[in-house]
């Protein structure tokens, strides 16, 4: 058999078997490139509100903070709605205290939760279609260490979601239909069905097999591109009754 | 059918290269040692014993009242067994996003410019390997090891066997990240697979959107040609 043969042979079985995920692979792929990775983040959700703080909100020292918490780590004072605020890690607790009068604000009510979603929306008119606690078993986009969080979800275009959380009242994540759309397709096109093989030998094998199938196919280009054009013209006909 | 098999032909050509590439670096990273990806061969958390005297914290109400920019919010943070408060002027959204800073000893009051003195003090904390420091670069974003870094960054370059370089952000003296070769020579798999050939560190550029478009129409006209062969019962066996 010649090699144009062959090649067509083994092309033709072998994309019988990878011919669908190399279309998985396009799709998902042209997805991917094309809507901007800032956007899928949500970049474009949240405001990027400078708040400052003034010098006569804090009376509460951090000197006192100290003696109060003497194992507090990652301390940061910033602002909440406007308030001068402190958060920091004691153990695996989270605080946040009002940086005012040193009082706890944790947790975070659904009320204040949904002021805070507002107030970090990009658009100031917004509708929030539901809110719901979420103290344990996580979404897939939520990562377990974030709970307990509210989520906000908001009645705008894209179905955007942001959680707050309830220890902390700051935004840990947002997302929305073309974020959660990426989620997927980016498991498509890693081939990731099998969650508890992380070396993905799925991928492996149709990687494989997709190579050495595109390598025939090459072989055909080769022969109907560039050696056809030099055969005659009987030739040039048995050629494509044969593909 | 036949202006499908004409397309497919035709995009073959056009493709072909560009779809070996995807196909094999995929492969990469398929068998690559994903931890030796990372760039962290010689990286460690770095151990900070402070323990901090409440006594000694000056006053944040006073830090605010001398600054003449104003303070988005103000950390307190350790670097080399020194409390710091570090105080933020402008707010990325992301740490690797645009911010400016300023960082005052929180004992003293006195503001901190990181120099390359200090910066390699940082690095070296973070370090595990032989530690000879070959160089101590300033770096202006964006830089090969993290296109995605937009803050000013000292480079610090040690003479290992990797070539690590730690980058440590000049105004916060936060770790922005070790480096290495064998990251780089991921990265450059990386490069390839996303046709970043700028090394902006994305996906979404122009010709990657062509040529994925390309592809797509070239991949969906072979799935109907295998389609369309079945059909024909021209799968047979033997």
């Amino acid at each position: 058999m010649s090699l144009h043969r062959q090649s067509r042979k083994y092309h033709k079985w072998l994309m019988l078997f990878v011919g669908l995920q190399f279309v998985i692979w396009s799709v998902t792929g042209a997805y991917m490139v094309i809507f901007d990775i800032d956007y899928i983040h949500g970049d474009s959700l949240v405001t990027d509100k400078q708040t400052f703080l003034k010098s006569e909100q804090i009376h509460y020292s951090i000197a006192q903070l100290y003696t109060d918490h003497p194992n507090a780590k990652g301390l940061e004072l910033s602002t909440l709605l406007g308030a001068a605020v402190y958060r920091f890690n004691d153990g695996k607790i989270k605080y946040l205290l009002s940086a005012d009068t040193g009082k706890s604000l944790s947790p975070i009510n659904e009320d204040y939760a949904v002021l805070i979603a507002k107030h970090q929306y990009m658009h100031d008119k917004v509708t929030i279609k539901q809110i719901s606690l979420i103290a344990e078993n996580p979404p897939f986009e939520l990562s377990a260490r974030y709970l307990p969080v509210w989520r906000i979800d908001f009645d705008e275009f894209a179905s955007p979601s942001f959680y707050i959380s309830v220890q902390t009242g700051e935004l840990v994540t947002k997302r929305h239909t073309f974020w959660r759309l990426f989620d997927w397709m980016f498991s498509f096109h890693v081939m990731d069905y099998v969650e508890e093989d992380p070396s993905n030998k799925l991928l492996l094998v149709f990687a494989v097999l997709s190579f050495v199938a595109s390598m025939f196919g090459i072989v055909l280009t080769y022969f109907r591109v560039f050696k056809q054009n030099k055969q005659s013209g009987n030739k040039k006909l048995r050629v494509r009754k044969c593909a | 059918m036949k202006s499908i098999k004409f397309l497919h032909k035709w995009l073959s050509l056009l493709v072909a290269l560009q779809l070996l590439i995807w196909l094999g670096s995929g492969l990469f990273f398929n068998l690559m040692d994903h931890n030796k990806a990372r760039g962290n061969e010689y990286r460690i958390k770095a151990v900070d014993l402070t323990v901090i005297e409440p006594a000694r914290l000056l006053s944040i109400s006073d830090i605010l009242k001398q600054q003449t920019q104003p303070v988005n919010s103000v950390k307190q943070i350790e670097l080399l067994d020194q409390p710091y408060y570090l105080l933020n002027h402008h707010l990325g959204l992301y740490k690797h996003f645009y911010n400016e800073h300023t960082l005052i000893n929180a004992y003293t009051g006195e503001r901190i410019i990181i120099d390359a003195v200090m910066a390699k003090a940082i690095a070296s904390r973070t370090y595990s390997g032989n530690n000879h420091v070959s160089s101590i670069v300033k770096s202006s974003p964006p830089v090969d090891d993290f296109p995605k870094e937009q803050n000013t960054a000292w480079q610090v370059n040690f003479s290992d066997d990797l070539n690590t370089s730690v980058y440590v952000d000049a105004s916060s003296g936060r770790l922005v990240g070790h480096s290495n070769d064998d990251k780089r020579f991921a990265d450059f798999f990386f490069m390839l697979h996303f046709m970043d050939y700028g090394s902006i560190g994305s996906f979404n550029n122009w010709q990657i959107i062509v040529f994925a478009l390309f592809t797509l129409v070239f991949c969906l006209t072979g799935f109907i040609w295998v389609i369309e062969l079945l059909r024909k019962g021209r799968y047979r066996l033997g």
